[in-house]
């Protein structure tokens, strides 16, 4: 194999590769789009659908920018870690979510159905002081936001509920 | 600028004391982010409350290691190491340099941006969509000049360093693509599953694979031994191109995918212990009757802890992407040990490894300080050992707690006050790595100082 002829091209190596990854994309990515379980809205996907400039749709943009997500995941899995934490996700939950909130490390509880735990007054404290509510939490306090900020935030945090048909899943 | 051997030597030195400065920056910030998590009201007063929130800053850290410190690393290295084994001068090296200049600049801007809280949400890319379409043309720039340097190489034979260098700069460009720049209107599981193909494959076909290339240069020049075997290399290189590509679904491991996208996750990456076993097997073939040289050559010593690092991260990780393992240790601390173990522990190791190898070439002197070298080894490996081991004890802690039922409100509290031993001894890691950073840096500076004054009046005339 030492010094032959293909090893002084570059063609094989540039397509070879070109082909593997193509490959990959088709399998890991383009495939998924077909698979109709990832295709259909449900009941909880219509209540996370905000219509533009709602106190939830702007509480979501709050999410996004405060970077909530960095800390928070929205994602239950069918495992024993997960099993207080409610419905567990399906891909018709998040049919509207754009950009995908799933997250990926849980720096703090997950939030799919934190509308279900809470009332909004204690998630506004919650947000301004962690520690006055949560003794030995360590989230930031948000206490910079303004009161319309705090209030959106929050519409956003209470609209994460099941769907009365949901529940029980 | 014509391409000459001057002209490489100018953009390998801009490009590594570019990446030195962001590796302080964005070290730095993982040191507040750890000083955060135990103490939530670190630097939590006046503007800085804002700015440097927690939720804020994170991404700035991850891309700043990830896109300033070591991609910068990567491209000194490889204009180094491009040139030397095509025997052909870096083509285009002002294109090079503008560049390089230019990819400062979308650091720079992409911090600021994040730090005033536009993010894209996509992990290890959160920079906005604009900036996404600055970094495909600089990455396509760069490519280009690499691959027109190796078109016109003089030495026919492409060492195996040139061929994963080939694949990554192709590779890089177009996982970043798929990642950035789907339309926004994409939403939901399907869009989080295009994420995380990015976001797994940045580090396996671009942060690896730049790596494994770079171990195969030094490698056989630091032990003073040629290549144990050329075709162990090669199959190294085949199987990487074709299992990392699959890894991504691993990311959504229990999740609301399909079964069948689930497995075509898992099992490719379970054989990506083919792969990082060629470059063990390489590794200690090549080191026979060489492994005296570790305990005085600092170079070697870096590169071989980095190859010791890089086989941990392989072995975890499809540990990791397993169904069991998986409904333990996901979005625990264990992971963020995890992630830091290829990305710090193997390939920054590399890029140390690199820097130390190449800077003597170009400045044509020693380096200024051995001590320090020694120095820099040390505070990192220890400080990394204990960051990683609090972590992935941290981790195991917060998934059985998980599973005995404490996942939210007090209960999830409890949990966390629970893991402050671990969470203070990651800080007091990361700072050990930290300072060990601050010495390399020194010492780096040092040594190309009175390098510049030396060849100052040459490279004017160039």
């Amino acid at each position: 194999m030492a010094s032959s002829k293909a090893e002084k091209s570059i063609a094989p190596i540039v397509l070879g590769s070109l082909a593997l990854f193509l490959l990959g994309v088709i399998g890991t990515v383009t495939l998924p789009f077909y698979d109709s379980s990832m295709q259909k809205p449900n009941a909880n996907a219509e209540l996370r659908h905000y219509a533009p400039n709602t106190p939830e749709a702007r509480g979501r943009a709050l999410y996004i920018r405060e970077g909530c997500h960095v800390c928070h995941t929205q994602f239950v899995r069918p495992v024993k870690a997960d099993s207080n934490l409610g419905p567990v996700s399906a891909a018709g939950d998040y049919f509207y979510d754009a950009p995908p909130l799933l997250g990926t490390v849980r720096t703090g509880a997950d939030l799919m159905w934190v509308g279900k735990r809470w009332n909004k007054e204690w998630l506004i404290r919650n947000l301004k002081n962690p520690r006055e509510m949560l003794p030995g939490s360590n989230m930031p306090r948000y206490d910079y936001l303004t009161d319309q900020e705090l209030s959106d935030l929050a519409a956003y945090l209470m609209s994460l509920r099941p769907a009365p048909q949901a529940e029980g899943r | 600028m014509q391409p000459s051997v001057e002209n490489t030597y100018r953009v390998v030195r801009f490009m590594f004391l570019s990446s030195i400065v962001w590796l302080l920056i964005g070290m730095t910030f993982g040191l507040i982010l750890a000083l955060k998590y135990v103490w939530p009201e670190f630097l939590a007063f006046g503007p800085l409350q804002k700015y440097l929130q927690y939720g804020r800053i994170r991404p700035i850290h991850t891309n700043l290691v990830l896109l300033g410190w070591l991609t910068m690393a990567y491209l000194g290295a490889m204009f180094y190491i491009i040139p030397a084994l095509t025997k052909t001068p870096l083509q285009y090296p002002r294109l090079a340099m503008i560049g390089g200049i230019l990819w400062n600049v979308f650091l720079i801007v992409g911090a600021v941006v994040l730090m005033n809280g536009m993010t894209d949400v996509i992990e290890y890319a959160e920079f906005p969509y604009f900036l996404d379409i600055v970094a495909v043309i600089l990455m396509g720039v760069i490519a280009t000049i690499c691959f027109a340097t190796i078109v016109r190489r003089r030495e026919k034979k492409l060492y195996v360093s040139l061929w994963y260098f080939m694949g990554s700069l192709l590779w890089l460009p177009l996982l970043w693509i798929v990642g950035n720049l789907p339309p926004s209107w994409i939403p939901g599981v399907p869009r989080f599953n295009m994420a995380w193909f990015y976001g797994h494959n940045v580090i396996g076909l671009w942060f690896t694979t730049v790596g494994v290339g770079i171990i195969y240069y030094l490698l056989p020049k630091l032990a003073n031994n040629p290549l144990y075997s050329h075709r162990l290399s090669l199959i190294g290189f085949w199987t990487i191109a074709a299992f990392y590509v699959w890894n991504g679904p691993h990311h959504i491991q229990n999740g609301p995918v399909p079964a069948w996208l689930m497995k075509s996750g898992v099992i490719p990456s379970v054989l990506m212990i083919i792969p990082v076993w060629t470059v063990v097997a390489n590794f200690f073939g090549t080191m026979k009757g060489k492994w005296h040289v570790a305990a005085t050559n600092i170079p070697l010593r870096f590169l071989l802890t980095g190859v010791i690092f890089y086989l941990i991260t392989c072995l975890q990780g499809p540990f990791q992407s397993l169904m069991g393992p998986s409904s333990v240790i996901k979005f625990t601390n264990w992971v963020i040990g995890h992630a830091h173990l290829p990305l710090f522990g193997a390939f920054s190791f590399v890029c140390f490894a690199a820097i130390y190898t190449i800077l003597p070439k170009i400045t044509g002197r020693p380096l200024n300080s051995t001590a320090l070298m020694n120095a820099h080894f040390w505070l990192s490996v220890g400080g990394f050992l204990l960051f990683a081991s609090s972590m992935w004890t941290a981790g195991l802690i917060q998934g059985f707690a998980w599973m005995s039922g404490k996942q939210y409100g007090p209960a999830f509290v409890e949990v966390l006050v629970a893991l402050r031993p671990y969470t203070m001894a990651r800080a007091l890691g990361g700072a050990l790595m930290v300072i060990g950073q601050f010495l390399f840096a020194y010492n780096v500076i040092r040594s190309l100082a009175p390098a510049r004054q030396a060849t100052h009046p040459t490279a004017s005339t160039a």
